[in-house]
């Protein structure tokens, strides 16, 4: 029994919620969490939280009838109603970070880069003569927009139907009158000879078309591949990381705690103590009380990233290690798809324990997998923390030639386990968080949790 | 060649409305950024944008949908954030239908003031200016510690009110006592006579008859209001004029946002026309409702965005809608 303490859980692991607060032996704090019609996110605490100690348990996933933004929300607005209801303090407890990987280039479901792109394939139309996209000082950049009360006049000639439109300033009749834009394009020199109006306009209207929330990527390739940017630039992709722990902090977080971030590095995107748990011993136990002669198998990241990950294990129960690299460079051999990933090590006739932080369309264990197979592997176990499963991952999965799904329910994981029956073991890590909180609520340390075994 | 004069408009467009980005790029005659907004099959939303916006003056417009307003909300943040990373000079929210504002104020014990919220999370996430359209409450500007441009459909309203009726044929009508001064403005423009309707709560929660305060017998009643959202109280409003003798009722409204059941209570209802502005996306429900009408203020946006990037007053808006 722990006093002065409020559990607060949304709608994104009602379970996880339930099994941490019967652990600590306290009852859920009472509230209503729903939406309005019009789609804003309703929140109403019910119990008192005035000088608690409040901790927010709400995963990174989408389900439960609300998307992942939806429950991003909810958790920002039950901290801000937690903050405004004076409590002591706030926790945001993420079992799974959202927004943790973050891409440099949109990739598809095949890991790949979405976008052909082509920052050298404006290269060709560079000659000698060619301005550089960006004028020099002194070079106008693109037609200026009349200002002042010139315009006003200009603006009030004008009228409904624009039949009277003495200079043509606006255009009244779709794209042709754009020339603002077509000057910057003359002073580059670049795409002169690409009929530039119409692509653009057909590129720039990707985004715009209606109703294009989509929940899979590659649902709308025609629009995704329609995309290109400009002649000369790189795409520049938004990072989100950074903003959620920003989101957080300006909601009134005081802490977070979370469960095998990605990349470690997020935990500096926070100005307040982020507590980063390891699903590392679980996944340890795992290995050492279901795999049969475990120190013979083979430890395997299925990627250079994950290495670190892998090792840490494999070092610490005295296993052997493997590498799976994936191969970037463009290769002439085509007559296997996993051409381009290769490993480093041995795995004939042993077992092989792939490890990784998150599962998500599944693509990379399970090609990682096929590869492991045809080197000759006996029994392949996939070991990952977060299992995600999004996608057509769960079929992907049962086609696979995994022999062992092993995640923990970080995210809900009752509706993956019924699909894919005994191929899943789902380890639970409630007593973790639970002891976590127990442990910052109380002021105690609790590195012991980064390495007990 | 001044400094300022190097930077440029860059239109930015989530996927909320593009109807109306498109709009408000045609008016500027420029065009629309591009860029790309998908989903993730785990759902996380990615943001590209194919073309410089260094030391570019960026307007993101983003009005959030009905049904998505998180969605558009959390993608309106990941665009700010991107443009701010990508070394924007300045970044303007344009958010016609600012979302969460009628979470304003702490009405019960631990109610969340959400609209605080996104208030700093958009100043989080790297906004430096506002511009939003008919603010439920105008105290939210304070939420804000960067300017917000608060503009009005009222002129919009008035031009549309005077080409299609004469001002002695016509009441303007108050739907609650909250938007009596929303109304009496526009009753006070037209020269017009103005009543409203109040609701009587007998006790907390329930509420009573709706009674109304002015005459409309044998004229045309207006409602004004600033958000349609599930129609209940147009509904019982209009049925209330048409019992005191109004000739016939129709609604302005800024925001047709018209969730739920919107469109079979207005299809049932007296209402002969609901005239909303183009700030929330309307999908089909045109179709659905052959009541609604839509006034376009793409123009009015376009023009506050040219005057804000010109340096330019912006309060001729508040009194003039361009044409």
């Amino acid at each position: 029994m722990v006093k002065n303490i409020v559990v607060l859980g949304g709608n994104s692991h009602p379970k996880l919620v339930e099994s941490v607060c019967s652990i600590l032996g306290i009852p859920a704090c009472n509230r209503i969490l729903g939406r309005f019609e019009c789609g804003e996110s309703r929140c109403e605490i019910k119990d008192s939280v005035r000088g608690k100690d409040v901790y927010i348990i709400q995963t990174g996933f989408g389900g439960n009838g609300a998307k992942l933004n939806d429950h991003f929300m909810d958790l920002c607005i039950m901290i801000s109603a937690c903050k405004t209801g004076s409590a002591r303090r706030v926790t945001a407890v993420l079992p799974l970070f959202p927004y943790s990987r973050q891409p440099d280039i949109p990739y598809n479901k095949a890991g790949a880069p979405l976008f052909k792109g082509n920052p050298e394939g404006g290269k060709q139309d560079y000659t000698f003569d060619s301005v550089p996209a960006t004028p020099g000082p002194g070079q106008q950049k693109g037609a200026a927009f009349p200002s002042g009360p010139e315009l006003t006049n200009r603006l009030l000639k004008m009228t409904v139907n624009g039949k009277t439109n003495p200079d043509g300033y606006f255009p009244t009749n779709g794209v042709n009158g754009t020339n603002g834009v077509n000057g910057v394009n003359g002073v580059n020199g670049v795409n002169g000879t690409n009929g530039a109006n119409g692509t653009h306009r057909s590129s720039a209207s990707v985004s715009s078309q209606p109703g294009s929330f989509t929940t899979h990527d590659y649902e709308n390739l025609s629009l995704v591949s329609a995309f290109q940017a400009k002649p000369g630039y790189k795409q520049w992709v938004a990072q989100a990381g950074t903003l959620v722990a920003n989101l957080l902090t300006c909601a009134g977080a005081d802490h977070v705690i979370t469960m095998d971030l990605h990349d470690p590095q997020v935990q500096g995107f926070f100005d307040v103590p982020v507590d980063n748990l390891y699903g590392r011993p679980l996944l340890k136990r795992y290995i050492m009380q279901n795999v049969p002669n475990y120190k013979d198998a083979v430890i395997i990241s299925p990627d250079a990233g994950g290495a670190k990950r892998a090792t840490a294990i494999a070092d610490s129960m005295g296993v052997d290690f493997a590498l799976i690299h994936k191969e970037r460079r463009p290769t002439k051999i085509t007559e296997r798809q996993n051409a381009s990933m290769m490993l480093v090590g041995d795995v004939s006739e042993r077992i092989c324990i792939l490890i990784d932080d998150i599962v998500d369309t599944g693509n990379t264990i399970t090609r990682a997998a096929k590869l492991l197979k045809n080197e000759g592997a006996s029994k392949i176990y996939a070991l990952v923390t977060h299992g995600v499963f999004s996608g057509d991952a769960i079929s992907r999965i049962s086609a696979s030639a995994l022999d062992k799904v092993v995640v923990t329910n970080s995210v809900p994981q009752h509706e993956h386990k019924a699909k894919l029956g005994s191929k899943l073991d789902v380890l639970d890590i409630s007593p973790i968080f639970a002891e976590a909180i127990r442990r910052v609520h109380h002021g105690e340390s609790i590195s012991v949790l980064f390495n007990y075994d | 060649m001044s400094a300022e004069m190097a930077n440029e408009i860059k239109l930015i467009s989530g996927r909320s409305h593009p109807e109306l980005s498109d709009k408000i790029a045609k008016r500027l005659g420029i065009e629309v950024a591009r860029t790309i907004s998908l989903n993730y099959s785990n759902q996380e939303t990615s943001f590209t944008v194919g073309e410089s916006v260094r030391d570019e003056d960026v307007f993101v417009i983003q009005s959030t949908a009905t049904g998505d307003v998180n969605e558009g909300l959390m993608e309106l943040l990941i665009i700010i954030s991107a443009c701010r990373t990508a070394s924007a000079r300045r970044i303007t929210a344009v958010i016609p239908n600012f979302p969460y504002a009628r979470q304003d104020k702490k009405d019960k014990s631990r109610a969340p003031i959400s609209a605080r919220l996104v208030a700093n999370m958009l100043q989080t996430a790297g906004a430096n200016h506002i511009v939003t359209v008919d603010l439920h409450a105008s105290q939210i500007q304070g939420f804000f510690s960067v300017p917000v441009d608060n503009l009005y459909a009222e002129p919009s309203f008035l031009r549309y009110i005077r080409e299609n009726f004469t001002s002695d044929e016509c009441v303007i009508v108050s739907p609650d006592a909250g938007g009596a001064k929303r109304a009496t403005s526009i009753a006070d423009h037209l020269n017009t006579a103005f009543a409203l309707i109040h609701k009587e709560r007998p006790r907390p929660n329930v509420v009573g008859r709706m009674v109304l305060v002015g005459n409309v017998d044998d004229k045309i009643a207006i409602l004004v209001d600033d958000m349609a959202d599930t129609c209940g109280t147009l509904a019982k409003a209009a049925a209330v004029l048409k019992e005191n003798g109004a000739k016939s009722v129709l609604a302005l409204v800024t925001h047709g946002i018209l969730s739920g059941g919107a469109i079979e209570t207005l299809n049932n209802s007296v209402l002969t026309a609901l005239v909303v502005t183009n700030t929330v996306p309307l999908g089909d429900k045109l179709e659905r409702c052959p009541k609604i009408k839509v006034i376009d203020i793409s123009p009015t946006i376009a023009e506050a965005i040219r005057r804000t990037h010109n340096g330019e007053s912006v309060s001729y808006l508040f009194t003039h809608a361009p044409v």
